[in-house]
C-alpha cells in the first residue's frame, strides 16, 4: 500500500450503513421477514423498466444508462412469503410499527433529532432491484453524532427507514434474476457527515456504527449489514464505493481510491502539459472489419467471420496514458474497459499501450491498424469487437470517458472488489429521483412514544465491551465478537447459569460453533434454549465440558431431538471420581510394559486410553490429574 | 393569502400567516430539537393540522409541528414551472394515421418531484419523447376530449366520444386509441360498442394500472400494444391491456364482454363468458377468435341516443321494496338488476317489481355471478319474474346490461321494440354458446390450441 499524507490531500470520508431490522413482518406489507436462502422459487415473473421523465422534462443520467443496457428482469418468488405488494400489484399497507420503533431506538442512540411527521418518499431505481422501480424510504431522524474512542464526534447526517431491495441472484446474458424474499424487509440507512479524515478512523467509525446497531433488535446474520464508503480528496471528486463487505477492507479501499484519484489528476495535468484539447478527440470510431478480416489474431478473425465488427479509434497524443497504473494492477485502460463492459456488455478492450504481440497481431496487422486509424508516434488507439449496436454503445462510453480525462475524476458509484480495488458500477444518481409517495399517508412520531423508547435505551456497546472485559476477565475482542456474531444475549443468559467459566461459554459460542459450521453442520438448529439446557447439565455436572461439541453437532443434525434426549443417546452419564479412579487404575495395570519403557511419558498414550472410556462424562482436567497421580504411584512402586 | 397556503390548518397555518410565509418559500426553522432548512410545500387537504411540510435540501419531505418551532425565517423562494421539451413526432407515408383521444387517464406523464404530482404529457411530441417506439407504429395525432377521473364519466361523454370516433373514421383515420382511466373503462367500452354499431376502423381503449410516473409502469407497453391493435383489421371497440402480471403480452377484449376484475393488478381486465379476441406480443397480433368485424369501407355511423334515467342495482338478501319504489317514484325508465344465481331477487320485492313494470319501467335481469347465463325457467321464482315481464339478459354482464338498457331506451320507447332490441345481439354482447374453457381460460393453453 502506498503511503499518503491524507491531511495534506484533504481526504474526507463518509459512511452509509444499511442494516436490516428484525421485525416480525415487512415494512409495508404483512409478509414474514424471512429470507429463504437457497430454496428454489415457486414462480417467476418477467418485467421491463423504463426511465421516468424528471421534473425538468429530462431523464436522470443514471437511469438512462441503466435503460440503455436493455436488460430484462426476472423476479423469483415464493407463494408463502411473497404477496402482490412485492410484485408491485397492490398499493402499500400501513407502515410497520415495530420496525419504526426499532429505528427510533437506533436514532436516539445516535443522538439524532427525530422527525415529527415522516413523509414516505420514492427513490427511483432502474436496475430492477425493486419491482416498482423505486424504493419507499422516509427520513426518520437527522443531525446526530457518534463518538469515537478518542472523543471525536462524527456527525450523523440522516437516518432513513426504508425497504430493502430484492436479492440479485445472477445475470445471464441480458437478463437479471432477482429473488423477492429480501424485498421490503425494513432497513435503516444511516449516513454520516463527511467528518472522517483518515482511513483507520473510517474503519473505527464503521465498526462502532455496526456495534451500535447490533445492540438493538436488528437482523444479526451475514449480509444483514452493508456499508458504503464515500471518498473524496481536494483535487479529486466524491466517489461512492458500494458493497464493502468487511471492516478490514475499508482502509485499503480508501487508500486505493486516493491513489486512483491522484493518478487521474496526474493524467489531466499530463494532457495539459502535452497541450492536448478535448475538442480534437474523434467523435466516431472507424470500422476495421474489412481490412482486418485476415488478421493473425484468431479471436478477431473468427469474430469478423461470424459477422461481428471490429471498430477502432485513435486518440492523438495519448501514448502511454491508457497504460498508466491508477491502482495496483489497474490501468486507465482497465478503467475504460470495465465501464464498457458494464454498459455495453462487451468484454475485451484492446489498446496500443498494451503489448499487441500478446494478442498474436502480426507486424503487418499492426501496420494496417495504424494506417487505417492514422495512428502516429505519440498516439494511442483502442479496438473493440462486437455487434454494431453494442459497439455504438461501447464507443460512446470510450469517447466520453477519455474526454473526461481532461477534467480529472468523474463522479460515479463504484463497486468494491476483494483485492481492495473498485470498478465502475453506475453513474452517480442525481437528486431528481426522490419524490413523494402518493400511495401513502404521512406518519407521525409522537413525543410520548419517543420518550418511552428513550427511557429504555440499551447501554452503548463499547461500554458493554469494557465492563464485561473487566468483570469476566476476558479480552475485549471476544466481547466484540459476541456482539458481531449476535451472541451477546445468549452469553448473558449462559453466564447466569454457569458463572464459573466465562471463557468456556465464549469458546462454545464463537469457536465451537464456527468449527461445526465449517464442517457443514447446520448450527442454526441449535437454539438459545438448547445452549441453556447444555450449560444447565454442565452446571449439574451431568456432563463434562468435553461433551458440548458432540451434543451441538448432534443437535445440528437432528433438530427434532431435545438436549436431554441427545444426552441419553450419547449415553452420557457422569461418573464419580471413585469410578474414574478405578478406570485409571485398571488401565495403568494393563499397560505396565509401556510405563516401564516410557516412564512419565506414558502419560500421553494412557490419557487417550482413559478418555476413550470417560469422554464427556467427567471433566478432562480431573482425568489428567487422577492419571498423573496413579502413574506417579505406580512408578514409585516399580522402582 | 389563504389560497397560497393550500391544505394548511391549525397552528401550522397560523404560524405561516403570521410570518408572511407562502408555499414555495425557502425557510429556515429553529426548533428545540434541531434546525431545518427547506421549501414550504403544499399540503393535502386531509393531513394532520399544526404541521408545516418542507422539502429538505436532500429532497426528502418532512413535517414539523408548529408548536415546537422557536424561530422561522424566509430566506428565498423557489417556485417550479416545468414544461416537457417537445420533440417533433416523426411521420412517414408508409405508416397508418392513428388518432389518440385523451379522457383524463395518464398514459404518459412526467413528475413534479416536489409535490409528487403527475403531470400528464399528451401532445404527440411529448408522447414521442416518453414512448419513442410509437413512431415506428403509426403517424400519431392527439386530442384531449376531456380531463376527468374515470369514475366521473357520464353518458354525455360517451356520446361525445362516439361522435369523435365517427368523425375520425369518416375523415380517413385508420384507427382510434382512447386513453381512459381503468375504473370505468368497461362501461365506456360497452357504451361505444352499442353507439358504434356501424364502425369501419378499430377503436381501442387503453389505460394503465401502474401510473406512468413509475419505472415499472405498464402504460408505455399498453400504449404500444393498443396503437398496434388500432392499425389492425379489427373494426370493433376493444380494450387492450396487459394479459399477465409480467410485461409480456397484451390481450384484446371485446368491448361488451370485458370487465375489470381486480382493484390493482396489471392484468385486471378479463373477457367474461368467452375467450379474448386475441393476443398481442412484440407488436404481433394473433387472433383466438375469427368472428370479429373486419376493417371495412362503409361509413361509420354513431347512434348516440341514450336514456339517462336508468339504474343498475344489486340484488342482496334483506333487500327492501323501497329500493325499487324509489326509482319508480323518481320516474326512472329502466332498471338493470344484477340478480343472484341464475337471475333471482328476493320474493319480498316482487310487489315493487310488479308495480314498476305496470308503470312502464323496463326491468332487465343480469347475473351477479358475472359468468354464465340467466336461467329464469329453472326455478318457479324465475318463471314468476318472467311472467311479470322481467327481461332475462342472458349472459350480459351487469354493467353491459345497464349500458344496453340505456342505449335501447334511447332508440325506442315502444315496449315490444324495447324487448326485441334487448334480446337482439347488437354488439357481440351475447354469446351463442359458452365454450367450456371460457370460465377459466389460460393464455398459455390458448396459444397451444391450434383449433382456435
Amino acid at each position: 500500500m502506498e503511503e499518503f499524507d491524507y491531511e495534506k490531500l484533504g481526504l474526507l470520508c463518509g459512511l452509509e450503513i444499511h442494516q436490516q431490522l428484525d421485525s416480525k413482518t415487512k415494512l409495508f406489507c404483512r409478509c414474514p421477514n424471512k429470507l429463504q436462502g437457497t430454496r428454489e422459487p415457486d414462480f417467476t415473473l418477467k418485467r421491463f423498466m423504463r426511465p421516468v421523465l424528471g421534473e425538468m422534462g429530462t431523464y436522470d443520467e443514471a437511469m438512462l444508462t441503466e435503460y440503455e443496457k436493455e436488460m430484462t428482469i426476472v423476479y423469483e418468488g415464493y407463494n408463502d412469503v411473497i404477496c402482490t405488494y412485492e410484485l408491485d400489484e397492490t398499493p402499500p399497507f400501513e407502515c410497520n410499527d415495530e420496525a419504526r420503533k426499532i429505528a427510533i431506538e437506533i436514532a436516539l442512540l445516535l443522538n439524532s433529532n427525530i422527525i415529527e411527521e415522516m413523509h414516505v418518499c420514492r427513490k427511483n431505481y432502474l436496475d430492477g432491484s425493486v419491482p416498482c422501480g423505486f424504493q419507499r424510504t422516509m427520513i426518520l431522524a437527522k443531525d446526530g453524532y457518534l463518538e469515537l474512542e478518542n472523543g471525536k464526534k462524527i456527525g450523523i447526517d440522516i437516518l432513513c427507514l426504508e425497504e430493502d431491495a430484492a436479492r440479485k441472484i445472477i445475470t445471464e446474458e441480458k437478463t437479471n434474476f432477482f429473488r423477492l424474499d429480501r424485498l421490503g424487509i425494513p432497513l435503516v440507512e444511516i449516513t454520516t457527515k463527511p467528518d472522517i479524515t483518515d482511513p483507520m478512523e473510517c474503519r473505527e467509525c464503521a465498526e462502532r456504527l455496526g456495534l451500535l446497531v447490533w445492540s438493538t433488535k436488528v437482523k444479526k446474520v451475514l449480509g444483514a449489514i452493508r456499508q458504503d464508503v464515500n471518498v473524496s480528496i481536494k483535487a479529486g471528486t466524491r466517489i461512492e464505493i458500494k458493497g464493502v463487505q468487511k471492516l478490514d477492507w475499508i482502509p485499503i479501499l480508501i487508500n486505493h481510491e486516493v491513489s486512483r484519484q491522484l493518478n487521474l489528476v496526474e493524467i489531466k495535468e499530463e494532457l495539459q502539459k502535452r497541450n492536448l484539447k478535448e475538442e480534437v478527440l474523434p467523435e466516431k470510431p472507424i470500422d476495421l472489419s474489412k481490412v482486418m478480416a485476415k488478421t493473425k489474431c484468431s479471436f478477431i478473425a473468427k469474430g469478423i467471420k461470424s459477422k461481428k465488427k471490429l471498430y477502432g479509434i485513435n486518440f492523438t497524443g495519448f501514448d502511454g496514458l491508457l497504460g498508466k497504473e491508477l491502482m495496483e494492477d489497474y490501468r486507465f485502460g482497465t478503467e475504460i474497459a470495465s465501464k464498457v463492459k458494464s454498459i455495453s456488455g462487451l468484454k475485451g478492450l484492446i489498446h496500443s499501450d498494451e503489448d499487441l504481440k500478446n494478442y498474436k497481431f502480426s507486424d503487418a496487422d499492426i501496420k494496417t491498424l495504424k494506417d487505417n486509424l492514422k495512428t502516429k508516434q505519440g498516439d494511442c488507439f483502442v479496438l473493440v469487437i462486437g455487434n454494431k449496436k453494442e459497439l455504438d454503445k461501447a464507443f460512446n462510453v470510450i469517447i466520453n470517458r477519455v474526454k473526461y480525462a481532461f477534467k480529472g475524476v468523474p463522479p460515479e458509484t463504484r463497486r468494491a472488489l476483494d483485492n481492495g480495488n473498485t470498478e465502475f458500477l453506475r453513474e452517480l444518481h442525481g437528486g431528481a429521483r426522490l419524490y413523494p409517495d402518493t400511495d401513502s399517508q404521512a406518519i407521525i412520531n409522537y413525543n410520548e412514544e419517543i420518550k418511552v423508547i428513550k427511557g429504555d435505551l440499551p447501554e452503548y456497546p463499547w461500554d458493554v465491551i469494557k465492563n464485561y472485559s473487566k468483570k469476566f476477565k476476558i479480552e475485549e475482542r471476544f466481547i466484540k465478537d459476541l456482539i458481531f456474531t449476535g451472541n451477546l444475549t445468549i452469553f448473558n443468559d449462559l453466564i447466569k447459569i454457569y458463572p464459573e467459566n466465562p471463557t468456556l461459554i465464549i469458546t462454545t459460542l464463537l469457536e465451537t460453533s464456527t468449527a461445526l459450521r465449517r464442517d457443514g453442520k447446520n448450527i442454526e438448529n441449535i437454539t438459545e434454549t438448547d445452549y441453556k439446557d447444555i450449560f444447565t447439565l454442565l452446571k449439574k455436572k451431568e456432563i463434562g465440558k468435553e461433551a458440548i461439541e458432540e451434543m451441538m453437532s448432534l443437535k445440528a443434525d437432528s433438530p427434532e431431538l431435545s438436549i436431554e434426549q441427545i444426552k441419553e443417546d450419547l449415553k452420557i452419564e457422569s461418573i464419580s471420581v471413585e469410578d474414574l479412579k478405578n478406570i485409571v487404575n485398571e488401565i495403568v495395570e494393563n499397560n505396565l510394559d509401556l510405563i516401564k519403557e516410557k516412564d512419565m511419558r506414558a502419560m500421553g498414550p494412557l490419557m487417550g486410553e482413559v478418555m476413550k472410556k470417560v469422554r464427556g462424562k467427567i471433566d478432562g482436567a480431573l482425568v489428567s490429574k487422577e492419571l498423573k497421580n496413579a502413574l506417579q504411584i505406580k512408578l514409585k512402586e516399580l522402582k | 393569502m389563504t389560497e397560497n397556503l393550500k391544505g394548511y390548518k391549525g397552528k401550522g397555518k397560523e404560524l405561516l400567516e403570521k410570518n408572511k410565509i407562502e408555499i414555495w418559500d425557502i425557510i429556515q426553522i429553529k426548533t428545540s430539537e434541531g434546525d431545518y432548512e427547506g421549501i414550504v410545500l403544499p399540503r393535502t387537504e386531509y393531513s394532520a393540522p399544526d404541521y408545516i411540510e418542507i422539502k429538505l435540501e436532500n429532497n426528502y419531505n418532512i413535517g414539523i409541528n408548529a408548536s415546537d418551532i422557536k424561530e422561522i425565517k424566509k430566506i428565498g423562494k423557489k417556485e417550479a414551472h416545468y414544461k416537457i421539451p417537445e420533440k417533433k413526432f416523426p411521420t412517414s407515408k408508409n405508416l397508418p394515421n392513428i388518432i389518440l383521444f385523451g379522457t383524463g387517464g395518464t398514459v404518459a406523464s412526467r413528475l413534479d418531484y416536489t409535490t409528487g404530482a403527475v403531470i400528464p404529457s399528451f401532445t404527440p411530441g411529448e408522447l414521442f419523447s416518453a414512448v419513442p417506439e410509437l413512431a415506428d407504429i403509426c403517424n400519431l395525432e392527439t386530442e384531449i376530449v376531456f380531463e376527468i377521473l374515470s369514475e366521473n364519466m357520464r353518458p354525455e361523454y360517451w356520446q361525445q366520444l362516439a361522435q369523435k370516433v365517427e368523425k375520425a373514421a369518416n375523415s380517413g383515420k385508420e384507427g382510434v386509441v382512447i386513453g381512459h382511466g381503468t375504473d370505468t373503462m368497461g362501461f365506456t367500452a360497452a357504451a361505444l360498442s352499442f353507439m358504434l354499431r356501424d364502425l369501419s376502423i378499430p377503436v381501442v381503449l387503453v389505460g394503465s394500472q401502474r401510473s406512468s410516473d413509475r419505472p415499472s409502469s405498464d402504460a408505455a407497453l399498453n400504449l404500444i400494444n393498443a396503437t398496434t391493435v388500432a392499425t389492425s383489421d379489427i373494426a370493433e371497440v376493444v380494450v387492450c391491456m396487459l394479459g399477465s402480471s409480467a410485461h409480456d403480452y397484451g390481450l384484446i377484449h371485446r368491448g361488451t364482454l370485458v370487465r375489470k376484475m381486480h382493484s390493482s393488478v396489471r392484468n385486471t381486465f378479463r373477457t367474461i363468458d368467452d375467450i379474448p379476441l386475441g393476443i398481442i406480443r412484440e407488436r404481433k397480433i394473433k387472433m383466438f377468435k375469427k368472428d370479429y368485424r373486419k376493417r371495412n369501407k362503409l361509413e361509420t355511423k354513431a347512434q348516440t341516443n341514450f336514456e339517462k334515467k336508468i339504474a343498475l342495482i344489486y340484488s342482496y338478501p334483506g333487500m327492501n321494496n323501497e329500493i325499487i319504489e324509489f326509482y319508480v317514484d323518481k320516474g326512472y325508465k329502466g332498471i338493470a338488476i344484477a340478480g343472484t344465481g341464475l337471475g333471482h331477487v328476493s320474493t319480498e320485492i316482487y310487489n315493487s317489481i310488479e308495480r314498476a313494470i305496470q308503470e312502464g319501467i323496463t326491468i332487465l335481469m343480469t347475473v351477479q355471478t358475472l359468468h354464465g347465463f340467466t336461467g329464469m325457467n329453472v326455478y318457479s321464482t324465475g318463471r314468476e319474474l318472467i311472467n311479470m315481464g322481467v327481461i332475462p339478459g342472458r349472459n350480459l354482464l351487469p354493467e353491459t346490461g345497464y349500458i344496453k338498457l340505456g342505449w335501447v331506451l334511447g332508440q325506442t320507447s315502444e315496449p315490444s321494440q324495447i324487448k326485441k332490441l334487448l334480446l337482439e345481439n347488437i354488439a357481440g354482447e351475447f354469446i351463442d354458446r359458452e365454450i367450456p374453457i371460457a370460465f377459466n381460460y389460460n393464455i398459455d393453453q390458448l396459444l397451444k390450441d391450434k383449433k382456435l
